[in-house]
């Protein structure tokens, strides 16, 4: 955990003004965009300011819950059960958490080809961490799930006392969906999960560094990245269904330490300007905090 | 290698010449006899038959026992007769065949066995391709099916469906409780009593 330094403290302090200004401008974006709702929760690890705009409001999760199944995979590799070498069976067969009864990913609704390339063989849990998060990998996703079980992400959330995240089935399970067996997650939630990461405390340093660097090679650019500089790098994880789109990772700024950000926003089916809409809140965020950043002692 | 000479942690995990149940509670008595795989790269050279080699048949993933994960690997000797008969479906069909990850040796420690699985005995397999083509519709694992039963009189092939004892996204090909024992094996003591009541 980042302790404020005593000038940051100060920062802390006098920020509720600014950040009044941010949430008026979340608002307005909010407003503008159409979005039937829309939730931010940030957390700068430089000055420890916080806001919570809609924050604990829940929205069907999307594919953000594959990051709380990264970090349950990554407590069966701390534990010794498997390692990030270990093969798995790539094989399309899941069963619903409704009735048991099996489905399967459909081809083309994943965004991930390689992996149904590899049906039959086996791939390593390393390469299915990376297509689940990079690419987001449905197949991938409902892999891991299935080797460590959804029993163990409930586990690994309640270990770590995080609230907001609701991990229930697996992906592209449509009975489930419609007995209503939803997963969800709220903006503060993510943000909870991705501070542990972020902060290196999700089990080792090391460990915490291999979930980023996963989460660094991110592919969808288009939410948190989009409208920031180049030199600032972003570890997130995307989510996105017909109605809901969202984005929440850790911004690297230069010359600072990082801050954490999940935007979630809730749409009518046929709404476009979702990614726009998470892209300009990004980066109405990045703005506000750009003053924010460490003075040294002494300066 | 007689399996009864393998370290406990090996022996605990093949458990040669023990005993499974199958699903109606009949005891089903497992391979002594296992072919000893020294590398991945002997594995791929190892031909058992024409299309088959060796490496096919012990493709298992994390499911598998950490102790049978390395090598030496070890695989009952009916592999290749499983082999032999797959060779005969092979020419039926005209394509290749893929015998999947865990679809071929499974040990009885490995995380799908159930019962007294016959891929513990390594004559039974899961097809998951043949050709171009993937065997993840009931149209294409029963068109196969009728290929392996005009193709190898006595094999018994898994139902095509969802339930339970049946597949849905591979072709099962299944030899029985083969069990093969080299020439050269030690064999068992003499008993008195299979002598006296052979049935």
């Amino acid at each position: 955990m980042t302790i404020p330094s005593a000038l940051n403290r100060d920062r802390a302090q006098s920020l509720p003004s600014d950040l009044d200004a941010l949430r008026q401008r979340i608002e307005v974006t909010a407003r503008k965009s159409g979005a039937r709702a829309v939730a931010v929760a940030l957390h700068d690890i430089e000055s420890g300011t916080e806001l919570h705009y809609e924050a604990d409001r829940w929205f069907h999760g999307a594919s953000t819950i594959k990051v709380a199944i990264l970090l349950a995979v990554y407590g069966e590799i701390d534990r010794g059960r498997l390692v990030p070498q270990s093969r798995v069976h790539v094989r399309n067969r899941f069963l619903s958490a409704y009735d048991g009864s099996p489905f399967r990913v459909l081809a083309d609704r994943d965004a991930d080809s390689e992996v149904h390339a590899a049906i039959g063989k086996t791939m390593r849990i390393s390469e299915l961490a990376l297509h689940m998060i990079a690419t987001s990998s449905n197949l991938a996703t409902n892999l891991l799930l299935d080797l460590i079980g959804l029993e163990t992400v409930q586990r690994t959330i309640d270990h770590f006392g995080l609230k907001g995240l609701d991990v229930r089935r697996g992906v592209e399970d449509e009975k489930a969906y419609e007995h209503g067996i939803v997963n969800r997650v709220t903006a503060n939630g993510l943000v909870a999960l991705l501070r542990l990461i972020a902060e290196e405390r999700a089990y080792t340093p090391e460990l915490s560094r291999e979930m980023l660097d996963i989460l660094h090679q991110q592919e969808f650019k288009k939410g948190i990245p989009a409208r920031l500089p180049r030199e600032v790098r972003v570890a997130h994880k995307t989510g996105d269904i017909s109605t809901v789109a969202h984005d929440a990772g850790v911004v690297y700024p230069p010359q600072r330490k990082p801050y954490v950000v999940a935007i979630l926003t809730e749409w009518a089916a046929d709404a476009g300007s979702r990614s726009p809409t998470i892209a300009a809140i990004s980066h109405a965020v990045y703005d506000e905090l750009r003053g924010a950043k460490a003075v040294p002692n002494g300066a | 290698m007689d399996g009864f000479r393998l370290e406990k942690p090996r022996r605990d995990a093949l458990m040669p010449g023990g005993a499974l149940r199958d699903r109606e509670g009949r005891t089903r008595q497992l391979p002594r006899y296992f072919f000893e795989i020294d590398s991945w790269n002997a594995a791929l050279d190892y031909e058992l038959a024409p299309h088959f080699h060796l490496w096919e048949f012990i493709q298992t993933d994390v499911r598998e026992s950490g102790a049978l994960r390395i090598f030496p690997r070890y695989v009952p000797c009916a592999v290749s007769l499983t082999a032999t008969m797959l060779e005969r479906f092979r020419e039926a069909v005209g394509e290749p065949v893929r015998i999947a990850a865990n679809g071929g040796y499974r040990s009885p420690q490995h995380e799908l066995t159930s019962h007294a699985s016959t891929h513990c005995w390594a004559s039974a397999v899961n097809i998951y391709r043949i050709g171009d083509e993937y065997l993840d519709t009931r149209e294409r694992i029963e068109r196969y099916a009728e290929v392996a039963r005009e193709a190898l009189p006595g094999a018994w092939i898994r139902p095509a469906g969802e339930d339970r004892g049946f597949s849905d996204d591979h072709l099962h090909l299944d030899f029985g409780y083969v069990v093969a024992v080299p020439h050269d094996a030690p064999g068992d003591p003499f008993n008195p009593k299979l002598e006296a009541d052979p049935l």
